[in-house]
This record gives C-alpha cells, sequence and structure tokens, in this order.
C-alpha cells in the first residue's frame, strides 16, 4: 500500500512538472521499461487535459471587475460625477504618473520623450477628465493582456465582429480592415461611464492594440491624435465626424503612430477601407 | 482608510487575478452571484491587507484570500459544504489502489473525458480540501509549494490530495453514468 501510494504520488508530481533533475530522470527510465507505469501515466495526462479543457479559467464578469477597480479612490467610480469630480481625480492620476519609474526615467533620458509625457499630463490636468477614460481603458487593456483573453470574440472578419459588437454596445463600430501588417484578431466591450463601447483588438508581430470607439460627447474621448504614456503604455486619441477613438497599445510610440494613421485613413463609415 | 501606497500594491496586484480569483471562487461555493460577492469581499480584505504587508507572491496571497473569504462566506450562507470533515476522513481512507481495480473499464472512462458537464459535475462533487487542491492546479495553475501556502497545509498534504482527487475522479468517471 505504501508503495502503491508513493508511486501514485510520484506519477502526480511527474505529471505537474514538479519532480527535481534526478527525480525527472529516474522516472522516465521507469516510463520507459514498465509499461504498466507508462499506462498509468498516460490516463492521468488525459484526465487532466479533460480538467483543463471543460473546466477552464473563466473570466470574471466584466461588472464585478469594474467594482473592483473603483475599490481604489484614484480609478474613477463608475457614477456620473459632479463638477467638482475632475479636480478629485486628477491628483491622484498625477501622483501615479510621477509613481511610475519608468516614466520618470524615460522623460529624463530623452528630453523629446519627456516633452510628450509632460503634454500628456498638462492635457490630462484640463476639465476635459480625459485621463478617466484613458486610464480606464489601459487598465483594460492590461487586463486583458495578462489575462490572456485580449478579446471576447475571435475574428480576423470584420463581418463577423461587427455583428457581435453590435449586439453589445450601443454605439456602432466602424471597423477597418489593416490586415497584412495590422490583422484584426478580435473584438471585445469596454464599459466607459457605465456604456458599454465596441473595442478593436488588433495584432501586429506580438504586439496588440485595442481600439475603442466612443460617442463624441463621451466625456474626455476627444484628441488630436497625439501619444501619450499611461503606466508604460502608449495611447492614442482622436476623432472624426462621427465618433471618438481611443487605442490603448503595447507597440512602441513609431509603429502606434503608424497605425493610428492607417486607421484614419481607412476609417470612416462611408468610405470602403483602403490598404496602405 | 486604505494608504495610497496599498492603493497603488491592489491595482498592480488583484486586477491582473480577478479571472483566477473569480474561478476560484465559483468552484467552491458553485453559484456565480456568490462568486462575485467573494470575490469582491475577497478584493476588500486585500485592499485592506496591502496597508501593512508588501507581497512577493501575489497569485497564492491573493487566491488564499479568496478561498478564506469563501470559506466564510459558506460558514454563514450555506449549510452544507462547510461540513466536509466526515468526507475527507472518508476520502484519506480511500485505498488508492481502489482506482487500480476499477481500471478493468478504461474505455468507459475515456468516454466519460468526452463528456464535459460530467466531468464538472465529478469535479464539483470533491470535497472542498480536494476540489480547492484540484482547481488551484489545473485551472489556476499553482505549484504545489503555492497551493500549501495559500491552503496552509504542508507540500505533502496537497500532493496526497491531489493524488486522491484524481484517483477519484477517475473512478467516479469510470462508474456508470
Amino acid at each position: 500500500m505504501t508503495d502503491l501510494n508513493e508511486r501514485l504520488l510520484r506519477l502526480n508530481a511527474a505529471l505537474d512538472g514538479e519532480l527535481d533533475a534526478m527525480g525527472s530522470l529516474a522516472f522516465e527510465r521507469e516510463l520507459r521499461d514498465d509499461p504498466a507505469i507508462a499506462a498509468e501515466y498516460q490516463r492521468l495526462t488525459k484526465l487532466r487535459d479533460a480538467v483543463r479543457h471543460h473546466a477552464p479559467r473563466e473570466a470574471a464578469p466584466r461588472a464585478l471587475a469594474d467594482r473592483i477597480v473603483a475599490l481604489t479612490p484614484s480609478a474613477p467610480a463608475p457614477a456620473p460625477q459632479a463638477a467638482t469630480a475632475p479636480a478629485a481625480s486628477v491628483v491622484p492620476f498625477r501622483r501615479r504618473a510621477w509613481r511610475d519609474s519608468r516614466a520618470l526615467a524615460m522623460a529624463a533620458s530623452f528630453a523629446v520623450l519627456g516633452f510628450a509625457v509632460g503634454a500628456g499630463l498638462t492635457s490630462l490636468r484640463t476639465p476635459t477628465g480625459s485621463g478617466d477614460v484613458a486610464q480606464n481603458l489601459v487598465s483594460d487593456f492590461a487586463r486583458a493582456a495578462i489575462a490572456g483573453q485580449p478579446f471576447d470574440v475571435a475574428s480576423s472578419d470584420r463581418h463577423t465582429g461587427k455583428p457581435w459588437l453590435a449586439d453589445r454596445t450601443t454605439v456602432s463600430a466602424s471597423i477597418v480592415d489593416l490586415a497584412p501588417r495590422f490583422p484584426l484578431v478580435g473584438g471585445r466591450v469596454a464599459v466607459i461611464d457605465r456604456i458599454p463601447t465596441p473595442t478593436l483588438v488588433y495584432r501586429h508581430h506580438e504586439h496588440l492594440v485595442a481600439v475603442t470607439e466612443l460617442p463624441l460627447r463621451a466625456k474626455g474621448a476627444s484628441g488630436t491624435g497625439a501619444i501619450d504614456t499611461i503606466d508604460g503604455y502608449h495611447v492614442a486619441r482622436w476623432s472624426d465626424a462621427n465618433l471618438a477613438y481611443v487605442a490603448v497599445s503595447d507597440m512602441d510610440e513609431t509603429a502606434l503612430g503608424e497605425f493610428v494613421e492607417a486607421f484614419r485613413r481607412g476609417g470612416g463609415p462611408a468610405t470602403e477601407p483602403s490598404r496602405p | 482608510m486604505s494608504s495610497p501606497i496599498a492603493e497603488q500594491r491592489f491595482r498592480d496586484i488583484v486586477p491582473p487575478l480577478l479571472d483566477d480569483a473569480y474561478s476560484l471562487a465559483k468552484w467552491l461555493c458553485q453559484n456565480p452571484t456568490d462568486a462575485e460577492d467573494i470575490v469582491q469581499d475577497a478584493a476588500l480584505r486585500a485592499l485592506q491587507a496591502l496597508s501593512t504587508v508588501s507581497v512577493d507572491r501575489p497569485k497564492p496571497w491573493f487566491l488564499a484570500i479568496v478561498r478564506n473569504a469563501a470559506m466564510t462566506f459558506m460558514a454563514r450562507n450555506r449549510r452544507k459544504t462547510v461540513a466536509y470533515a466526515g468526507d475527507m476522513t472518508d476520502l484519506d481512507a480511500l485505498d488508492l489502489r481502489q482506482s487500480d481495480d476499477a481500471a478493468s473499464n478504461p474505455e468507459q472512462e475515456l468516454i466519460a473525458l468526452e463528456d464535459g458537464q460530467r466531468l464538472r459535475q465529478a469535479i464539483a462533487s470533491l470535497p472542498s480540501p480536494f476540489l480547492e487542491t484540484v482547481v488551484m492546479r489545473d485551472i489556476n495553475g499553482l505549484s504545489y509549494r503555492e497551493i500549501a501556502e495559500a491552503t496552509e497545509v504542508p507540500v505533502g498534504t496537497v500532493m496526497s490530495r491531489l493524488a486522491r482527487a484524481r484517483a477519484v475522479l477517475a473512478k467516479i468517471l469510470r462508474s456508470d453514468p
């Protein structure tokens, strides 16, 4: 009985990658020499794989995620705020930006980039509250990226993505085809000021860029296409006649600039997407 | 109430772990709405704790809080699952050789593995100490050491719980549905 239990413990430990180098070596030898052990190991592997397949990690509901983010006061409260709101949200935001050591280090090293970051902070101090939206979307982007679930619907086809997003949001998304340079990989819904808004996710090599489309009247959504840095991510904001756009990405600034240019060239509901 | 440092730590640690936390809570309480309450409660506890502690390994740390919040929740709101002491001794008494005896019907197990609903029911039927160990290992991806840390038991106990839990799962799946 003891030996048998010992054997099962070792089988499981091998399955979970918990044997040390010598243990693995001995186990590999056993697997090779003892068909019964090999069969049992294979059975355990199938069980483990089936558990992972049928009981996968689930995404937390978006509403829960929003409530968690709202627990820290410098994250914007979901409720619409009175006229004092911008002042309340600006101070913590600047504090956080300055705590970001990467932003500090870069600002010190590169005068030009330092200027860009400074410009970003200036715009956040304006009473548009633009930091709220951008910070929200950056958190959203980071959360999705770390969770390994950058999108809720996987689709490289804008004709599939559009109805999916249309069912879930009140903003009619314009989906731009930017393949092959920035292939569309999927879409998800971001909640901004309690309004579900469509977010498109594009890929560029191993990087992602998420474009959220907002009504023009959305607080702080407007921008001129300048690129800010928030928590180490690059953020671009621009708008056209119908919508405001916020793009968040882990790409470098230049690549994001090119993406924005391509998107703006290809976008717009009236024109068919053109390939750069 | 919470310091700026705590808030910063919280923002670094908790949001990326929400999916893991929610999945664990949902398996432990078997109810999506309760799982949300549990995670929210755990997040509040984490925020308070982060005023005084800094955390080396965020994942086992936060999942331990989620687990404890789930236990509190279940003790307060449910009757059944808390009384698992009896089940646990039953399962501890389980001779692992039983899994060999039943190996006479391996096809049945293979077929059952395709049946997601049945597999999920089998997992859900595990007593809490075994359930949480399987979930933390196979769904949350914690190492044995991290599970030991999160569930406050020695690594040896984690190993035997995991081996037993998997043996029991296989046994349930091999039996006729």
